[in-house]
């Protein structure tokens, strides 16, 4: 659901450390899912740019006002909410950032949102879906392609 | 006293995404246009900052039911068991969970809270004295592909009975069903396939079913496909289960659950024009005509929630392509008032 509205189109931008050093980019996403989530269930992104994968360990996410976390701090949050109608901020680590112009950006989400007990939940309290693999990637199973323009 | 029509407000999800309607505009809708009454929410959807809603939202909630003289129905909610991540919420802390939910839908006004065809039934057991307290009744969801008759062999297939001997085993009037209307589902509706269609990475496969869909009928098509794509992967394979996939209920099977439905979830995906009636709509795709025949028949006069979920096949294009949720459902309950009788 959602396929081709999950990142904002005009939210592409690098992001810049206090000595003015791109050190990566950000853009706007919304939850796949029609109720929204438990903070805590977020479990990451699967995000290509222009090709390159960049993993869950190099991402944050922002979100209810808070400064960027990363997914292992997003995971405690078991009683903060990310709700439907709320647009949230996912960063991305890239030293130099992105340059100016189109970008390509392969996006799925993994929301550990489930309807109830299922077979595999011991396994996913020890070892979480890696995204990008479909498990555990809620309303929108495929991965969606953005094409970005940063300017 | 007849059949009562109603709205899940799941029906313009993609309206509030996009942020042009909020629940007051949807309310608004119910009273102004659909001339309905029937209120059903998804709790985390609809209450800012679940789930602490705050006592300004309770008392704007309550007073704008108020205001239109609408009915606070069912509240739908959710079992997420890996909320804590660092172990696997235990049957105890579903049931804390449930009673939460239970006493939020009473601040709120509502009749009933929904649960999921998977809510153990340890955990509706151990939340019953909550719901007697507060007087809001718990109803379990058949959802496709549970069946309503017992079958053990089948996916679900004890769910329905189960909940009926509890509630004759108890005696209790705070437990029972939710029938949704995909359990009817006869066919796969154009919306979904046309999706899995523009979607499918298989582009042999693709032109495979599209040159034969319309020839074939389900269980040919799948036997078909068999042969000549011997490798499909899973997701291709769960697609082919739309066609073959078959009604999880028969319409008449209605009438052996009537005393113990508290709502009934309207699901559809699209309404079209019938042929050669301007101005009268159908779901191709689902039997409401059997269905409120027997629920008529069997003295029903709860409530039938639209439940319109057409529109989330359709967001994989443009702006331009998305669905009119608000047209959609004005449709639905064209059907539901002419299939009623009102």
């Amino acid at each position: 659901m959602f396929d081709s509205f999950l990142i904002r189109e005009d939210s592409l931008e690098n992001v810049y450390d206090e000595n003015g050093k791109a050190v990566g980019f950000k853009f706007a996403v919304r939850i796949a899912d029609y109720r929204g989530a438990f903070l805590s269930l977020h479990n990451g992104y699967y995000i290509e740019c222009d090709g390159v994968e960049y993993p869950r360990e190099l991402q944050k996410f922002e979100v209810n006002g808070k400064p960027p976390r990363t997914f292992e701090e997003i995971k405690k949050c078991v009683w903060e909410h990310w709700d439907f109608d709320d647009e949230a901020y996912v960063y991305v680590e890239k030293e130099g950032g992105l340059e100016p112009g189109k970008h390509r950006i392969g996006l799925q989400q993994s929301v550990l949102s489930q309807y109830g007990y299922m077979p595999w939940d011991e396994d996913w309290v020890k070892n979480p879906p890696v995204p990008g693999q479909g498990a555990g990637a809620g309303k929108t199973r495929r991965i969606c392609y953005y094409d970005l323009e940063l300017i | 006293m007849t059949i009562k029509r109603g709205v899940s407000f799941y029906s313009y999800q993609q309206e509030q995404f996009f942020r042009r309607m909020n629940w007051k505009d949807m309310m608004r809708e119910l009273h102004d246009n659909l001339h309905c009454d029937g209120v059903e929410i998804i709790n985390e959807a609809t209450i800012p900052n679940y789930p602490f809603p705050s006592q300004e939202f309770i008392y704007d909630w309550r007073n704008e039911l108020a205001k239109y003289n609408l009915k606070a129905v069912t509240k739908d909610i959710y079992l997420d068991v890996h909320q804590f991540r660092d172990h696997v919420m235990n049957y105890r802390e579903a049931a804390e969970r449930l009673m939460y939910d239970i006493k939020i839908a009473a601040d709120m006004g509502f009749e009933n809270v929904r649960c999921l065809c998977m809510v153990p039934i340890e955990v509706i057991e151990m939340a019953l004295d909550t719901a007697v307290k507060y007087n809001v009744r718990i109803g379990k969801e058949i959802h496709a592909p549970y069946p309503i008759k017992y079958d053990p062999s089948r996916e679900g297939g004890r769910m329905v009975a189960e909940i009926i001997d509890f509630v004759d085993r108890t005696g209790t009037k705070h437990v029972g069903l939710v029938p949704d209307m995909g359990i009817f589902q006869i066919a796969p509706s154009r919306v979904n396939v046309e999706y899995q269609l523009r979607n499918m990475d298989d582009l042999k496969l693709r032109d495979f079913i599209e040159k034969n869909m319309n020839e074939m009928d389900g269980k040919e098509l799948a036997a078909a496909i068999d042969k000549e794509f011997p490798d499909m992967d899973s997701m291709q394979k769960r697609f082919l289960g739309m066609f073959t996939r078959g009604p999880a209920a028969q319409p008449e099977d209605i009438l052996e659950i009537i005393p113990y439905i508290i709502s009934i979830h309207g699901k559809f995906y699209e309404m079209t024009e019938i042929p050669g009636k301007p101005g009268q709509y159908e779901d191709v795709s689902i039997d409401y005509e059997n269905v409120i025949k027997y629920l008529k028949q069997g003295g029903y006069n709860g409530y039938i929630n639209s439940e319109y979920e057409g529109q989330r096949s359709q967001q994989d294009r443009g702006i331009e392509n998305l669905a009119d949720e608000v047209e959609e459902v004005r449709r639905h309950h064209e059907m539901l008032a002419r299939l009623i009788g009102e």
